[in-house]
């Protein structure tokens, strides 16, 4: 039964890879059929209503409003203007040295990745970001893989991912925190590089362009009209994570302590409440494809953590998990292009589900299978060219992703390696 | 009048550029003057950068383009062809005489790769008189993107002894080449 199930799988990447069937539907129906697979009744005790529809939907609520609150305070930067002063300010001190403007926007990047993450941060970082370091002269490919990177340093510190594998892995918190706090060093460090090597290797770059840039007003142009935002607002980015990493504080009140910051530095008490609704509804928006994956991730981790699937899949899959330190290293860094393109180790697709099986069948201990996912989440964050953000950042500078992916794939291949070697050498 | 039109060219692109949102038009119109100048005084000493040919600039919405490592400037060929035959179509030719387009796009390169020497830049900001930071007496000027495009530009025409801005082609040759691609 075991092999059927991976074989459903393989279907299940096959339907995401060709994109007859969105991530998060193909995960539910993935799930439906496991769950009947593993010989599961239809209602009542580990079943297929009760459990993995009904219980799985909601497993990973924690998650999904601290995405809708990370989503908010995003709105919030955006339209505040904090963010867009925050590169301004960049490229006003740095814009003759493009390096420096790139470090500048790499920087910011993180700072709204720990706040948002994935997409929207991109978005953030990149609006102004990206064309501010493409008129400094940075090559394009450069300029849209800085934004990303950026992301990637700040994701280890990003308050949704502790909480989704916190949820998802049954982890405290202190022990995901603990982790992350010895990734985030190779994300930065390959996040540099990025910038140093790159900007060596490619050097500057000027055009006379046949469109010369023209001011088309929009919505979001008129708020930033309203001026810069203060210096003291410009540090709302870090609040959260000074709240959540310093003193300790859960992760859905220290988000909330970064939107009434944000909120209380830049608003007059009579806009407060139309600006508090306005940003938070158009955080929904913002939230909404992530949430639905993981209402589906949930379910998925609901119907391969039950025990006939479980009793199914263990034998098979401890067959061919390393449990060798060097074997695991080595294995596992070698499938790291697995979690592209939809691939079966995306932690927000069929990752999550494999990852639930290796912690469900207790192949490795839980905090080894954080260290593999934590890793390959900053691979899938950068380079992977179906994802939102990478797609959004390379299509907003005028390249491929395909282009980004390539230039950026053997810094972030590089920090999976050291995630994967501080996982086995602390935790296996 | 032309000059005006010129000028007027110079600050909706300024104005188009990051970091510019919601500035005030009269600054920009004194930056869009500043940098102008500056580049129409600028004496650049030529570097000897290799020079291409190249083709699919409009495909690419591109004139020319400079890149530093190594150092080459490629010149679009079809689009600097395209630009010719719109010279000639609009009557522009006492503006702009037969091959300076090709000419403006070097020129043009050239002006950037020479902004790019840390003591003209300072001059260039300087000139600018954009502050940054001010502690005291002391103050650090800003660097105004967007400007070094201005420069180029003017330093562009004054080289190739152009009537007016190649901004003006620019404009024109993007407006055709979208006429075109709509019908
Ligand atoms: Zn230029």
């Amino acid at each position: 039964m075991g092999v059927v199930i991976l074989l459903v799988m393989a279907v299940g990447v096959a339907a995401m890879l060709t994109r007859k069937l969105p991530t998060a539907f193909a995960l539910v129906l993935l799930a439906v059929v496991i769950a009947f697979l593993a010989g599961a009744p239809l209602t009542g005790k580990e079943s297929v209503l009760d459990t993995v529809l009904q219980e799985g939907a909601s497993a990973l609520a924690a998650t999904m409003i601290a995405i809708l609150l990370g989503s908010w305070l995003g709105k919030l930067l955006e339209e505040t203007g904090i963010a867009g002063t925050l590169v301004r300010k960049i490229v006003e001190f740095g814009g003759d040295r493009p390096v420096f403007v790139a470090l500048g926007v790499l920087a910011v990047s993180a700072l709204v990745g720990t706040v948002t993450g994935s997409a929207p941060a991109a978005m953030l970082a990149g609006l102004i970001g990206i064309p501010a370091m493409i008129a400094v002269g940075i090559p394009k490919v450069t300029a849209a893989g800085t934004v990303l990177m950026g992301i990637a340093v700040g994701v280890p510190f990003e308050l949704p991912v502790w909480q989704f594998f916190s949820t998802a892995l049954d982890l405290p918190i202190g022990t995901v925190r603990g982790f992350m706090v010895k990734l985030f060093p190779f994300a930065l460090v390959a996040a540099v590089a990025y910038v140093l090597v790159e900007s060596r290797r490619r050097g500057v770059e000027h055009t006379w362009p046949l469109k010369a840039a023209r001011t088309r007003p929009s919505r979001a142009d008129r708020r930033r009209r309203l001026g810069d935002a203060p210096w003291y607002a410009l540090l709302t980015p870090a609040v959260p994570l000074v709240l959540a990493l310093g003193l300790d504080v859960a992760i859905i009140p220290s988000l909330l302590g970064g939107v009434l910051y944000a909120l209380v530095t830049t608003t007059r008490p009579r806009e407060m409440n139309r600006r508090l609704l306005r940003t938070l509804y158009g955080g929904f928006e913002v939230a909404a494809p992530p949430i639905a994956l993981f209402v589906a991730i949930g379910i998925l981790l609901a119907a391969v953590k039950l025990p006939g699937a479980v009793d199914a899949l263990q034998p098979l899959v401890k067959a061919v998990s390393p449990q060798n330190t060097v074997l695991f290293i080595l294995v596992f860094t070698l499938l790291v292009p697995l979690c592209l393109f939809r691939g079966p180790l995306n932690v927000f697709g069929l990752g999550a589900g494999i990852a639930g099986v290796l912690v469900a069948t207790g192949i490795y201990p839980a905090v080894a299978v954080l260290g593999m996912t934590a890793s390959y989440n900053q691979v899938f964050g950068v380079s992977d060219p179906t994802s939102t953000q990478t797609v959004w950042s390379a299509q907003y500078a005028g390249v491929s992703p395909h282009q980004v992916m390539v230039r950026t794939l053997p810094y972030v291949w590089a920090v999976a390696f050291g995630g994967l070697c501080v996982t086995a050498f602390t935790e296996l | 009048m032309n000059d005006d039109h010129d000028l007027d060219l110079a600050v909706r692109l300024l104005a188009g550029t990051p970091t510019h949102e919601g500035r005030d038009p009269a600054l920009l119109g004194q930056w869009a003057r500043t940098a102008s100048e500056f580049g129409r005084r600028m004496t650049v000493r030529h570097q000897t950068v290799r020079v291409v040919e190249r083709d699919g600039g409009l495909e690419a919405g591109l004139f020319a383009r400079y890149r530093s490592r190594p150092p080459v400037v490629e010149v679009y060929a079809d689009t600097v062809a395209r630009a010719e035959r719109l010279v000639a179509e609009r009557g522009w030719r006492h503006w702009f005489p037969e091959g300076s387009v090709r000419a403006a796009a070097l020129a043009h390169e050239q002006a950037h790769a020479w902004l790019h020497h840390a003591p003209v830049r300072a001059e260039f900001k300087r000139a600018l008189g954009h502050t940054a930071l001010r502690l005291g007496r002391r103050r650090l000027y800003a660097y105004v993107a967007g400007a070094d495009e201005i420069a180029a530009h003017a330093y562009a025409q004054t080289a190739c002894g152009l009537g007016r801005s190649p901004l003006l082609l620019t404009e024109a040759l993007a407006a055709a080449v979208s006429f075109e691609s709509e019908n």
